[in-house]
C-alpha cells in the first residue's frame, strides 16, 4: 500500500450564503426559471471547496443545460401529470383542500399515495439519472467521472426491493440499501476506471442495532401503558409514557446511525480499477449534533428577524386591520412587509444551507480517506457520456436533495 | 516589461498524473507557456485570449484556468486540460491580460435547441391547460355524481371562509334568523317555476368585500358587502340568480376540475421555489377564476328570465352592473368578483332592453323582509 490521500474541505459560511441569497433572489424575479442556474453555481462552490491532495474537484454542469433538460421533461410529465391528477380530483380524492372529517383526511392521504405511486417509477428514473448527470459533470485533475446508463433497470428494481421491505416491515432494509448502491456504484467509473461495490449485505445489520432497540424500548413502553392503563397503575403509565417518548428519539437517531453506519460500510468496501480503496469515519454524534445546533441557531435567528416584520406590519397596517379601507399607503406598506417576509424566507435557506448542510459535507469529505493512491495517476480520461443529459425529471419533480 | 514566472499544477486531461509546470507571461507573444520535460517537445504554449477561468470556484487563494474549445461533449466549452495557478502576481498578470478570462463560451446551436424545446414545453402546457384540460373537465363535470359534488362543495366554502377569516375566530357565516328566512324567501321566488337540479345552499359572509360566488354543487355564498352596496332587494336578487345560473350550467365544477388538473401543471413549471404556494394559489383562483364569456352571458339570460318569472324588476340589473362599471373606474382595490366579470356597462344594457318587455313588476322582498336580510350578520 502506497500513497494515501486524506479529504479536505475549503468552502466557507458567508461566500456560499451571498450565492445562495443572490441566487435565490434572481430565481424569485424569474419566476423560478433561474434556479437551474441558481443550483449549478452553488454545485460549483461545493465541488470546487473539496479537494484530495491539493486538487480540487470540479462541476463542468451548465444551467443552460439543466434548463433544456427541464424543458424536455416537462413536455411529457405534463401530459402524464395533468391527466392523473384530474382523475384523481374526479374521482373526489382532492389534494388540495383541507380535509374536514376523518374520512376525508382518509381519502386525501389515499389520493397523495396514489400519485406518488403513479410518479414513484418516475422518480426512481430520475433519481439515478441525476447521479449519472452529476457523476458526468464532475471531474477531479481534470478526469471525468461518469455512470453507465441503467435508469429503467434501477427503477425496477427499486420498486422490487422497496416492494420488499414493505412487505417484511423494514427487517430486509440492509439488503435493499446495499444493492441499489451496488447496482450504482458498479456502474460507476472515474476516467477509465471503474468502482465496484465490494462487502457482504449482512453486515449491514449492525448498524440497525439502534433501530432495533428504539422499536424494543416502543413495545416495551406500549405494553407498560397497556398494563398500567388496565390496573389503573399511575406508576407504570407514567413509566411507559417516558419510555415512549425516550424510544420515539432513540429510533430516530438509530435510522441517522444507520445512514451514517451504512454510509462508512459501504464506502469502505468500494474499490476502485481492483486497487484503490477508501474509508469512511463519519461519527452520527457530530452529525446530529450539527444538524441539532443548526436548527436551534437558525430557529432563533428566524424568530428574531420574523418577530421585527411582524412588528413592522402591524406598526404600519394598525389602521387597516381594525376594518379601515385599503388605501394607496398601506398597500404600499403590505407590498414592503410581503418582500421583506420573502428575503427572510430566502435567508432561512440560506442559512440552512450554510449551517448544516456545508458542515455535514465538511464533516463527510474530512473523513474519508483513499488509500493506494498512487495507482491513481495511471488512470486516465474516459470518452464523456453523450447520453446523461441535464437532470430534467430530477428537476421536475424534485428530487435533488439538497444541493 | 518583466516577465512573470512562476508553477502550476497541470493535468493534461488525457491522464491523472499532476506536472509540476513552470509557467511563464510572454505579454508581447499574448501567450502563457507552459514548461514541463514530460509535455510533448517540453513545453504548451496557451494564447491568453483562449485562456477561460471556472467560475463560482470556493478558493480565493488559487485560479484553475482552461482553454476554450471548438467543440466538447459536455455543455461548458472548454478543452479537458486544467491548470491551478496559486502565486498571487501571475493572477494579478493574467487577470489583466485575459481579455475574455470569465467569459461562458456557449457551444453553437444551443439558443436554437433551448428556444425549440421552449416552444415544445409552452405548446404541451397550453395544450394541456387549455384543450385537454377543459375538454376533459367538461366530460368529468357532467358524469361527476351530485351528492359528491355537494360535499366537495362544502369543503370550497369552508375552506373559503378560513381564507377570508384568517384574522377572526369563528366562522363568517352570517346567522341572523329573521335574515335567513328573508333570503330563503328570496330564493324561493326566485326560483319559483324553475327546474333546478340542485339544492341550492345561500349563505352570507360577514365580510365588507363586494361579492358573491359559487362553489360546487348549489352552494351560494353573498358578502355582507354586496348587500349594503345593493339598494333594494331586487339588485340581490339579480346576482343571486346569476350565481344560480353558473350552478346550474356546472361551470363552477368545471372550473375546479380544470383548476385542480392544472394546480399540478404549475407547481411543476414553478418548481414551488416559494414553499407550496401553489396550492393557495389553486384555492385563491378556483373562486377567483373567470368563466368563460360565453358562460356569463348564459347566466345572465338565466337570471333574468328568472327574475322575469318571479315578476321582478330586470333593471335592478342593470342598475347594479352601472355600480360595478363605476367601482371598477375606481381604485386599486378592484374586489375580484367585478374584475372577472367584464363588460358591464353592455350587460347593464341588456338587461335594460329585457326590462322594457316586462309588465307589472313588484319588489321580491317586502320592505321588512329586506331590512332583515340587510341586518342578517347584526
Amino acid at each position: 500500500m502506497n500513497g494515501q490521500i486524506q479529504g479536505s474541505y475549503h468552502g466557507k459560511g458567508s461566500p456560499l450564503f451571498k450565492l445562495y441569497f443572490i441566487t435565490a433572489i434572481f430565481t424569485v424575479l424569474t419566476l423560478g426559471i433561474y434556479r437551474f442556474w441558481a443550483k449549478t453555481r452553488i454545485r460549483k462552490y461545493i465541488w470546487s471547496s473539496v479537494s484530495g491532495d491539493g486538487d480540487s474537484f470540479e462541476y463542468t454542469g451548465t444551467g443552460i443545460e439543466k434548463f433544456l433538460g427541464f424543458l424536455v421533461a416537462i413536455v411529457i410529465l405534463a401530459v402524464y401529470l395533468g391527466i392523473i391528477q384530474m382523475a384523481l380530483f374526479y374521482f373526489g380524492l382532492n389534494l388540495f383542500s383541507t380535509p374536514q372529517t376523518e374520512a376525508q383526511a382518509l381519502a386525501q392521504l389515499f389520493a397523495i399515495y396514489i400519485t406518488l405511486l403513479a410518479v414513484l417509477p418516475l422518480m426512481l428514473f430520475a433519481q439515478y439519472r441525476a447521479r449519472r448527470y452529476r457523476m458526468a459533470r464532475s471531474r477531479w485533475r481534470g478526469l471525468r467521472f461518469g455512470m453507465e446508463n441503467g435508469a429503467w433497470v434501477y427503477a425496477l428494481r427499486a420498486m422490487g426491493y422497496y416492494l420488499l421491505n414493505l412487505i417484511t416491515l423494514g427487517l430486509m432494509n440492509p439488503l435493499v440499501t446495499f444493492k441499489l448502491e451496488k447496482f450504482m456504484t458498479d456502474r460507476t467509473w472515474y476516467g477509465d476506471a471503474q468502482f465496484e461495490q465490494e462487502g457482504r449485505w449482512q453486515s449491514l445489520y449492525a448498524g440497525m442495532k439502534h433501530v432495533f432497540i428504539g422499536l424494543a424500548l416502543l413495545i416495551g413502553g406500549f405494553v407498560l401503558i397497556a398494563v398500567g392503563g388496565a390496573n389503573d397503575t399511575i406508576g407504570m403509565l407514567i413509566g411507559g409514557g417516558l419510555i415512549f417518548v425516550v424510544s420515539y428519539i432513540w429510533f430516530l437517531i438509530g435510522l441517522v446511525y444507520y445512514r451514517v453506519y451504512a454510509f462508512n460500510y459501504l464506502t469502505g468496501h468500494k474499490l476502485l480499477d481492483g486497487q484503490v480503496t477508501f474509508g469512511a469515519r463519519l461519527e452520527t454524534g457530530t452529525i446530529i449534533g450539527k444538524v441539532v445546533v443548526g436548527t436551534i441557531v437558525i430557529g432563533v435567528i428566524m424568530g428574531v428577524i420574523f418577530g421585527i416584520i411582524a412588528g413592522i406590519g402591524t406598526a404600519s397596517l394598525g389602521s387597516f386591520a381594525q376594518g379601515g379601507t385599503l388605501t394607496g399607503a398601506s398597500i404600499s406598506s403590505l407590498v414592503v412587509i410581503g418582500i421583506l417576509y420573502m428575503l427572510a424566507f430566502l435567508a432561512a435557506g440560506g442559512l440552512s444551507l450554510i449551517m448544516i448542510t456545508q458542515p455535514i459535507i465538511e464533516h463527510a469529505v474530512t473523513n474519508i480517506t483513499v488509500y493506494n493512491a498512487d495507482h491513481l495517476d495511471s488512470i486516465r480520461q474516459r470518452t464523456a457520456d453523450a447520453g446523461a443529459d441535464a437532470e430534467g425529471f430530477a428537476d421536475a419533480l424534485d428530487v435533488g436533495g439538497a444541493i | 516589461m518583466r516577465h512573470a514566472q512562476a508553477q502550476g499544477r497541470f493535468f493534461d486531461g488525457e491522464q491523472g498524473l499532476r506536472l509540476s509546470v513552470d509557467l511563464y507571461i510572454d505579454a508581447a507573444a499574448e501567450t502563457l507557456r507552459l514548461t514541463h520535460p514530460n509535455l510533448p517537445e517540453g513545453s504548451q504554449y496557451w494564447p491568453l485570449w483562449a485562456i477561460r477561468a471556472l467560475s463560482d470556484q470556493a478558493r480565493d487563494d488559487q485560479m484553475v484556468l482552461s482553454l476554450v474549445a471548438d467543440e466538447a461533449l459536455d455543455s461548458a466549452l472548454i478543452t479537458t486540460a486544467r491548470l491551478t495557478v496559486e502565486e498571487p502576481e501571475i493572477l494579478t498578470i493574467l487577470s489583466r491580460l485575459c481579455p475574455d478570462l470569465n467569459r461562458r463560451d456557449i457551444a453553437r446551436g444551443t439558443y436554437r435547441k433551448v428556444t425549440l424545446w421552449t416552444g415544445g414545453a409552452i405548446g404541451a402546457l397550453l395544450l394541456m391547460v387549455f384543450v385537454i384540460l377543459p375538454a376533459m373537465a367538461n366530460t368529468l363535470a357532467t358524469y361527476l355524481p351530485i351528492e359528491r359534488e355537494v360535499a366537495w362543495g362544502q369543503t370550497v366554502v369552508r375552506s373559503m371562509e378560513q381564507v377570508l377569516g384568517r384574522s377572526r375566530s369563528g366562522g363568517l357565516t352570517c346567522s341572523g334568523q329573521d335574515g335567513l328566512r328573508a333570503l330563503q324567501a328570496m330564493e324561493d321566488r326566485l326560483t319559483e317555476g324553475t327546474d333546478t337540479q340542485y339544492d341550492l345552499t345561500v349563505a352570507v359572509f360577514d365580510h365588507p368585500m363586494v361579492n358573491a360566488f359559487a362553489a360546487p354543487g348549489g352552494h351560494i355564498v353573498l358578502m355582507r358587502g354586496l348587500i349594503e352596496k345593493a339598494d333594494g332587494p331586487d339588485e340581490v336578487a339579480a346576482v343571486l340568480g346569476h350565481e344560480i345560473g353558473h350552478v346550474e350550467a356546472r361551470d363552477v365544477t368545471r372550473n375546479a376540475l380544470r383548476a385542480a388538473g392544472s394546480a399540478g401543471l404549475l407547481s411543476l413549471v414553478l418548481g414551488d421555489f416559494a414553499g407550496g404556494g401553489a396550492a393557495v394559489l389553486l384555492a385563491e383562483w378556483t373562486l377567483n377564476a373567470s368563466y368563460t364569456r360565453e358562460a356569463e352571458a348564459a347566466a345572465d339570460i338565466y337570471a333574468l328570465q328568472m327574475l322575469a318569472r318571479s315578476g321582478t324588476d330586470a333593471t335592478a340589473m342593470a342598475r347594479f352592473f352601472d355600480k360595478i362599471a363605476k367601482l371598477q373606474e375606481g381604485g386599486p382595490d378592484l374586489p375580484g368578483y367585478l374584475s372577472t366579470h367584464p363588460e358591464s356597462h353592455q350587460r347593464a344594457g341588456l338587461a335594460r332592453v329585457f326590462a322594457e318587455d316586462q309588465g307589472v313588476t313588484t319588489p321580491i322582498l317586502s320592505a321588512r323582509e329586506w331590512k332583515a336580510l340587510q341586518d342578517i350578520c347584526k
